[in-house]
C-alpha cells in the first residue's frame, strides 16, 4: 500500500499533476472520523493554513523540542524491531546499495562523455556503459530486497504491537472498559497503528534514503567541481524553505478535506440507515439540501488544495529550470575556458533532479512524523495504564464450587457519585434463584456485577463458599460462573462456535444436548446450515428470541455453578416466549442464580425476590410473602395488575 | 466503451475548461520539451572546437524564459483543471445522492448498506480521480511522450528508435502494476475493516469473554484477523517490490543505449555532443511520463469498472413515483380501504394475500398476530412505502398510486419499533416532518408522548444532540421521541408499529393518555403485542400468514378466535412487569 503511495506521490511531487497525497493515499473515509473527539484533539496541534516564517520557525522548534521528550518513545518503538534485527541489517545494506546505485548514472554519463567520447576511447566507453548497466541491475535487485523487507519487517513489528495492545486490553478490568469508550480503544488498534505504520515503514525509509541521496549528491558535486557545486546549491535553501512551508500549509488543508469527506460519508451512512424514516415522512428534499451543503464544503476544502498545489509544483519546476540555467551559464564559460569538462556539466544537470526529489520528500515527512507521534503518544498512554484488578500472588483455586454466595456489608460506588450499593447483607444458599427487582438505578445490575467480580467493593466482602472473591483465582472463579447478558450478545462465527464458547472442547452431542435442553434445537435445525450457520454481520441475523436461546445454550453447556442472568426485555411473539420461559427454567435448575428480572413469570418462580431501592435491600421473600407483607413489592405489583387489567 | 463515453459525459458541462486546460497543458509541455533541446544547444556551443562564448547567455536566458512561461501556463492549467475536477466530484456526488433519495424503500431492502456505501466511496472515488486527474495525466503524459519522441526522431531517427525501445514495456508494466495493486490495496482496507470488526466484538463482548474466561480464544481470533491483514500487506508489498524497481530499471536500458550507441555516433561525428546530451536528458525526463501514462491507463480501466457498477445503480429507475401531474391527496377525514391487496417483496413468497380491509375515518384499529403475519407489511402500504402486487390501497377514495407521494406521506405518520433518530438535537428530531414548528408545538408533542420529562433533564434540554455523535438514548426514550415526531407531523393517519415495545408499563399508561388526545380525529393503526396497547383500539384485526383471520372487538374475538385468545392470554400474563433500565446508558452486552 505505502509503496504505491510513495511511488505515485514522489512522481507527482517531482513534476506531474497535483494533489500529492491524493489519488492513492486518500484514506478510506470509513475508517476516518470514527473518533471525532480525537480529530479535534489533534487539531489543536495544527498550525492552520497560515504560512510565514514565524510559524515555520515555531513549528521547527516544536519539532526539535518534542524530539527530546519523544526519544524514549521512539527508541521503544524501534525496539519492536529487535526480533528482526538480521533482516533490518539486510534492509539497511540494501537501502544503502540502492541509494548508491541510484546515484551512479549521472556520474557515469559524465565519465562516458569525458573519458570515452571526448577521448575517442571505445574501450573506456564500453566499460562505462557496462558499469552503467551494472548499477541499474544493482538498483533493481537492492530495491527489490529493500522494498520487500521493509514491508515485511514493518508489518511484522506492527502486528506484534497490535497483539501486545490487544493482550494488554484483555488484562484490564471491566471497570476500565466502562470508563473508556469502545470507539477510542478500537482506534488504538486500528487508526493509530496505521499512522505508526506510515511512520515506521514509509517515514523511516524516506528519511534514510532521501538523506543519503541528498548527502551523496552534495558530496559528489563538491568532489566533481567545488565552485560549480557551491553555485548550484544556491537553489537549495529556497527549495527547502518553500517545501516545508508548503507541507505545513497543505497538511492542514488535506486534513480539512479528509474531515469534509468523512462528514459526507457519515451523513450518507446515516440517511441510508434511516431511509425508512426519510421515506415515510417524505423529507428527501431536506436531506438533499444538507448533502449539498456538505458537498459544497468539501468542494471548498478541495479548492484550497488546488490553489496550494498550483502555487507550489510549478514553482518547483521553475526552480529546476533556474538551477539548470545557473549550471549551464556558470559552467559554460568555465568549460570554454577549459576549467571544467563538458561531461561534468552534464552530470551536474543530471544530479539536479536527484537533489530536488529528496528535499521534497523529506519535507513531506513533517506530516507523517506528526501523525505518527500523536498515535504513538496515545498507544503509550494505553500501554502504561496498569491493569487495576490482578490476582493476588497466592490466589486460591477452590475446586468445584457449591455456589453459596454471601454479601457481607458490601458498599460500592462507581466514582465520586453516591453509593450505588450501600451496606448490602445478603446470603444466597447454594442452588437458590434470587430475582432482583427494583427501579432503574436501584443497584440490581451493580450487585450482579460485583458477584461476577467485574468490580471489587470499596467496603465489605463478597464470599463464595466462604472464600473472599479477592482471594480466589479469577480464572477458577470465572470458569464456574455463567453470564447471560440482556440481549444475548453473540460473536460472529457459527452457531456451534457460539454455543461452545465457554467449553470449546465440548462434543457434538453435548452441544446438541444443550441446545435441545433450552429449546433452541428446532430453530437451529431450520437454519440454512444448521449448527454451522454463520451468524453476525457476515451471516444470518437472528431474532432477539433466537439470540436469547443461543445464549442460554451457551451458558448451559458451560455448566456454571453460579449463573447471572439479565433478563431480556424485547418483545418476542407468543410461541417464542413460551420456549424461552421453558429454556430459562431448565437453565436455572440446580444452580445458584442471580436474575435481574423483568418478567412476572420469572419473578414468581424465583426462590426469593430481593427488592432494591437506592442501593439498599428493602424487602426479600417469595412472591406470596411479599404480597402478604404489603410493602414496596406489593405496590409495584398492584400498579401492574391495574395496568394489565 | 459505452461506459467510458458515459463517464466522459460528466465532463460535458465543463467542455470549455477541459479544452482550455488541454491547450495550456500542451503549451507547457512544449516548454518542457524545449528545455533539454536548449541544454543540448548549450553543450554544443561550449564543446570544442566550435565554441561560441556569446551564445551561452542567450541560450541560458531562453531556458529561464521557457521555465517562466511554463510556470505561467502550468499555474493557469492547474487552476482550470483543479476547478473542473472538484466540480465533477461535486456533480457526481449530487447525482448519486439525488438518485438514491429518489429510489423507493424496496430497493434498500434488497441492498446491503455496505454495498451502497462502497459505491458511494470507492467507486465514486475511482471515477472522480480518473475524470479529475487521470484524464489530464493521460493526455499530458501521452503528449509529452509524443513531443519528446518527435524531437528525438528529428534529431537522430535511428538512435531515437533504439532509445525509445523500452517505452512500451514501461507503459505496459506500469499499467499492469496499477491494475493489480489497486485491488490489492482495497483488499487491505477490507481486511482492516474486518480487523476493526473483530476488535469491536472483542471489546464490546469483553464481559462475556471474561465471564467465560476465553481471553486466549479471542486473542487467537484476533491473531487470525491480524494475520489476514499481514498476508495481504505482504502480497501488496510483493507486487510493489516486483514492479517498482522494474519500472526504475527499464528506462535505464534506454539510457545505456544512448551512451553506447550515441557515444559511438559522437565519436564517428554523426551526432553532435549537444544532441547526445539532449537525448540523454530527454530520456531522464521521460521516465516519469512513461510510468504515469501507464498508471493513468490503469486508472482508466478501474474507472470503467467502477462506472459499470455506478451506472447499474443510476440506471435503476425509481419504482414508486407519482404521475407527473398527480393531484394532492384529496381532503378528507381519513377513511382507509385495502381492496384485494396482495404483496410480495422482490418476487418472494407473498407477505400479504388478498387482504380486504375497510377502516372508517377516525377509528383506531389494532393489528395483532404472530411474527411474520404481515402486520408491518400492511401498514407500510398505507404510506405507499411499497406498492401492492395486486389490488389497491385507497385513502378517502383516492388510489394511492394516483396521488402525489409527498402529499400522501405528509398525511401519514409512522412510528416504528426501532425508532431511528438522526444526529441532530432532540428538538430537530421531533420537528423532523415540520421543520418550522414552534417550540410550543414541539413541547406539546413531547408532552403527549411522555418525552418532555426526560428531555428536560438532558444537559441541554431540547437542544441536546442525540444519535451517533451525541447522547445515546435508551430504546424507550427513542420510541417516545419518535412518537412525538409523528404527533407533530399532525397526520390524518397515524401508524404505531410496535411503537411502545421498549417502554415500561407505567410510562406506557401515561403515553396512552397522551395518545388518547392525539388520536382524536385521526385514523390510527396500532401493531402491538401487549394487551395494554391493544386496549387502545376500537377494534382488533387478527392476522396470520399474510391474511386477515378475524376482525372485531376484543370481547367478541376472545370468544370466537382461538389465535386471538392465545395472544391475549400471553399479553396479559407476561407483559413486562417492572421498570426497566431505561434512563441509564448501559454498556453493550452489559448487565
Amino acid at each position: 500500500m505505502k509503496g504505491e503511495e510513495r511511488a505515485t506521490r514522489s512522481e507527482q511531487a517531482s513534476d506531474r499533476d497535483g494533489r500529492p497525497d491524493d489519488p492513492i493515499t486518500e484514506p478510506d473515509p470509513e475508517t476516518q472520523g470514527s473518533d471525532v473527539a480525537e480529530e479535534t484533539e489533534d487539531q489543536a496541534n495544527q498550525p492552520g493554513r497560515l504560512m510565514g516564517t514565524f510559524l515555520l520557525l515555531r513549528e521547527l522548534w516544536r519539532l526539535v523540542r518534542g524530539e527530546r521528550q519523544r526519544t524514549r518513545k521512539l527508541s521503544w518503538l524501534f525496539g519492536l524491531l529487535r526480533p528482526y534485527r538480521a533482516r533490518v541489517a539486510v534492509t539497511l545494506v540494501a537501502l544503502i546499495a540502492a541509494t548508491a546505485a541510484g546515484l551512479a548514472p549521472p556520474y557515469l554519463a559524465g565519465r562516458a562523455i569525458d573519458n570515452g567520447i571526448a577521448n575517442h576511447d571505445l574501450n573506456a566507453l564500453d566499460l562505462i556503459v557496462a558499469a552503467f548497466v551494472l548499477s541499474a541491475l544493482v538498483y533493481w535487485a537492492a530495491t527489490y530486497i529493500q522494498t520487500y523487507l521493509v514491508g515485511w519487517v514493518g508489518q511484522r513489528a506492527l502486528q506484534d504491537l497490535r497483539e501486545r495492545i490487544y493482550t494488554h486490553l484483555q488484562g484490564m478490568s471491566i471497570g476500565f472498559f466502562t470508563r473508556n469508550r469502545p470507539g477510542v480503544l478500537i482506534s488504538r488498534l486500528t487508526n493509530d497503528i496505521e499512522a505508526l505504520d506510515t511512520l515506521v515503514t514509509d517515514g523511516v525509509v524516506t528519511l534514510i534514503s532521501s538523506t543519503l541521496t541528498l548527502l551523496g549528491v552534495v558530496v559528489i558535486l563538491l568532489l566533481l567541481d567545488l565552485q560549480l557545486a557551491l553555485v548550484t546549491f544556491v537553489t537549495f535553501p529556497l527549495l527547502a524553505v518553500g517545501s516545508v512551508a508548503f507541507r505545513i500549509a497543505s497538511s492542514g488543508a488535506y486534513r480539512l478535506t479528509r474531515e469534509k469527506i468523512a462528514n459526507i460519508t457519515a451523513y450518507l451512512q446515516e440517511t441510508l440507515s434511516g431511509v425508512r424514516v426519510v421515506r415515510s415522512f417524505a423529507q428527501e428534499p431536506r436531506h438533499l439540501d444538507r448533502m449539498s451543503v456538505l458537498n459544497e464544503e468539501n468542494k471548498a476544502a478541495n479548492m484550497t488544495t488546488v490553489y496550494l498545489n498550483a502555487a507550489y509544483f510549478p514553482a518547483v519546476e521553475l526552480l529546476s529550470a533556474i538551477g539548470t540555467t545557473v549550471i549551464l551559464l556558470f559552467g559554460g564559460y568555465q568549460a570554454i575556458d577549459g576549467n571544467i569538462k563538458v561531461g561534468i556539466l552534464v552530470a551536474f544537470v543530471g544530479y539536479l533532479n536527484a537533489f530536488f526529489d529528496p528535499i521534497q520528500q523529506i519535507s513531506q515527512l513533517y506530516t507523517t512524523y506528526q501523525q505518527g507521534m500523536a498515535a504513538l503518544d496515545k498507544i503509550f498512554d494505553l500501554l502504561e495504564t496498569r491493569p487495576d484488578m490482578v490476582d493476588q500472588p497466592n490466589a486460591l483455586d477452590p475446586g468445584r464450587l457449591r455456589g453459596e454466595i454471601e454479601l457481607d456489608h458490601v458498599s460500592f460506588s462507581y466514582g465520586e457519585e453516591d453509593w450505588a450499593l450501600d451496606e448490602i447483607d445478603l446470603h444466597i444458599p447454594a442452588g437458590q434463584t434470587v430475582a432482583l427487582v427494583g427501579e432503574t438505578g436501584a443497584g440490581k445490575s451493580t450487585l450482579a456485577k460485583l458477584v461476577a467480580r467485574f468490580y471489587d467493593p470499596q467496603r465489605g466482602r463478597l464470599l463464595v463458599d466462604g472464600h473472599d472473591l479477592r482471594e480466589l483465582s479469577s480464572a477458577a472463579l470465572r470458569s464456574q460462573l455463567g453470564i447471560v447478558p440482556q440481549e444475548g450478545f453473540l460473536f460472529s462465527g457459527t452457531v456451534r462456535e457460539n454455543i461452545a464458547f465457554g467449553r470449546p472442547d465440548a462434543s457434538e452431542d453435548e452441544i446438541r444436548a444443550a441446545a435441545d435442553a433450552v429449546g433452541a434445537e428446532p430453530f437451529i435445525e431450520r437454519l440454512r446450515d444448521g449448527y454451522e450457520t454463520e451468524i453476525g454481520e457476515r451471516g444470518v441475523s437472528l431474532s432477539a428470541g433466537q439470540r436469547q436461546l443461543v445464549a442460554f445454550a451457551r451458558a448451559l453447556l458451560a455448566e456454571p455453578r453460579i449463573l447471572i442472568l439479565d433478563e431480556a426485555t424485547s418483545n418476542v411473539d407468543v410461541r417464542t416466549e413460551r420456549i424461552i420461559e421453558r429454556g430459562l427454567e431448565r437453565l436455572l435448575l440446580g444452580r445458584t442464580a442471580i436474575v435481574i428480572a423483568h418478567r412476572l413469570s420469572t419473578i414468581r418462580r424465583a426462590g426469593r425476590i430481593v427488592v432494591l431501592e437506592q442501593g439498599r435491600i428493602v424487602e426479600a421473600g417469595t412472591h406470596e410473602e411479599l404480597i402478604e407483607a404489603g410493602g414496596a413489592y406489593s405496590r409495584l405489583y398492584g400498579a401492574w395488575a391495574e395496568q394489565a387489567a | 466503451m459505452t461506459t467510458f463515453r458515459r463517464l466522459l459525459g460528466f465532463l460535458r458541462p465543463y467542455r470549455r475548461s477541459v479544452v482550455a486546460s488541454l491547450v495550456f497543458a500542451s503549451l507547457a509541455m512544449v516548454m518542457t520539451v524545449a528545455i533539454p533541446w536548449l541544454v543540448g544547444r548549450t553543450v554544443d556551443v561550449i564543446t570544442p572546437p566550435d565554441t561560441d562564448r556569446s551564445a551561452i547567455l542567450p541560450l541560458a536566458l531562453a531556458i529561464v524564459g521557457a521555465g517562466i512561461l511554463r510556470l505561467g501556463l502550468t499555474v493557469v492549467r492547474r487552476l482550470i483543471a483543479g476547478k473542473v475536477s472538484v466540480a465533477v466530484e461535486f456533480d457526481l456526488r449530487e447525482r448519486f445522492y439525488r438518485h438514491l433519495q429518489g429510489l423507493e424503500l424496496g430497493f434498500f431492502d434488497s441492498q446491503q448498506t455496505g454495498q451502497l456505501m462502497s459505491r458511494a466511496t470507492i467507486d465514486l472515488q475511482s471515477i472522480r480521480f480518473f475524470l479529475g486527474y487521470g484524464l489530464i495525466f493521460l493526455t499530458q503524459n501521452a503528449l509529452t511522450l509524443a513531443l519528446a519522441s518527435a524531437v528525438m526522431f528529428a534529431l537522430k531517427p535511428d538512435l531515437a528508435a533504439l532509445a525509445l525501445l523500452p517505452v512500451p514495456f514501461v507503459v505496459l508494466s506500469a499499467m499492469r502494476y496499477n491494475r493489480r495493486s489497486r485491488p490489492a490495496v482495497q483488499e487491505i482496507q477490507q481486511r482492516l475493516a474486518e480487523l476493526t470488526g473483530e476488535v469491536e466484538e472483542g471489546i464490546s463482548g469483553i464481559r462475556i469473554v471474561k465471564a467465560f474466561a476465553r481471553e486466549r480464544f479471542m486473542l487467537d481470533r484476533f491473531r487470525r484477523s491480524v494475520g489476514r491483514v499481514f498476508d495481504q500487506e505482504i502480497y501488496s508489498t510483493r507486487l510493489q517490490a516486483f514492479y517498482s524497481p522494474m519500472l526504475g530499471f527499464l528506462p535505464s536500458l534506454g539510457l545505456a543505449v544512448v551512451l553506447l550507441v550515441g557515444g559511438r555516433q559522437v565519436i564517428n561525428n554523426t551526432l553532435s555532443l549537444g544532441d547526445f546530451t539532449a537525448f540523454y536528458t530527454y530520456l531522464i525526463m521521460l521516465t516519469g511520463p512513461m510510468r504515469m501514462l501507464g498508471m493513468s491507463l490503469g486508472m482508466a480501466q478501474r474507472a470503467v469498472a467502477s462506472g459499470n457498477r455506478l451506472f447499474e445503480m443510476l440506471d435503476r429507475e425509481p419504482r414508486i413515483v407519482s404521475p407527473a401531474d398527480a393531484p394532492a391527496l384529496p381532503e378528507g377525514p381519513g377513511r382507509v380501504e385495502l381492496r384485494g391487496v396482495s404483496l410480495a417483496y422482490n418476487g418472494g413468497a407473498p407477505a400479504l394475500e388478498d387482504v380486504d380491509l375497510p377502516v372508517e375515518a377516525g377509528r383506531t384499529v389494532a393489528l395483532v398476530g404472530p411474527t411474520g403475519s404481515g402486520k408491518t407489511s400492511l401498514v407500510g402500504l398505507l404510506a405507499r412505502l411499497y406498492d401492492p402486487s395486486r389490488g389497491a390501497v385507497l385513502i378517502d377514495g383516492a388510489d394511492l398510486r394516483s396521488v402525489d407521494v409527498r402529499s400522501l406521506r405528509s398525511q401519514v405518520a409512522f412510528v416504528a419499533d426501532d425508532s431511528f433518530l438522526f444526529s441532530a438535537t432532540v428538538a430537530e428530531n421531533i420537528a423532523y416532518a415540520r421543520p418550522n414548528a414552534s417550540r410550543e408545538q414541539i413541547e406539546l408533542a413531547a408532552r403527549r408522548a411522555q418525552a418532555h420529562g426526560f428531555i428536560e433533564r438532558f444537559p441541554d434540554g431540547y437542544e441536546t444532540l442525540v444519535g451517533e455523535r451525541g447522547l445515546t438514548l435508551s430504546g424507550g426514550q427513542r420510541q417516545r421521541v419518535a412518537i412525538a415526531r409523528a404527533l407533530l407531523a399532525d397526520p390524518r393517519i397515524l401508524i404505531l408499529d410496535d411503537a411502545t415495545s421498549s417502554v415500561d408499563a407505567q410510562t406506557e399508561a401515561a403515553i396512552k393518555r397522551g395518545l388518547g388526545e392525539a388520536m382524536a380525529g385521526r385514523t390510527t393503526f396500532i401493531v402491538a403485542h401487549r394487551m395494554s396497547t391493544i386496549s387502545l383500539a376500537d377494534e382488533v384485526v387478527v392476522m396470520d400468514g399474510g391474511r386477515i383471520v378475524d376482525r372485531g372487538t376484543h370481547d367478541a374475538l376472545i370468544e370466537r378466535c382461538p389465535l386471538y385468545a392465545e395472544i391475549a392470554e400471553h399479553g396479559l400474563a407476561d407483559s413486562v412487569f417492572l421498570q426497566r433500565d431505561l434512563e441509564r446508558r448501559e454498556e453493550v452486552a452489559g448487565l
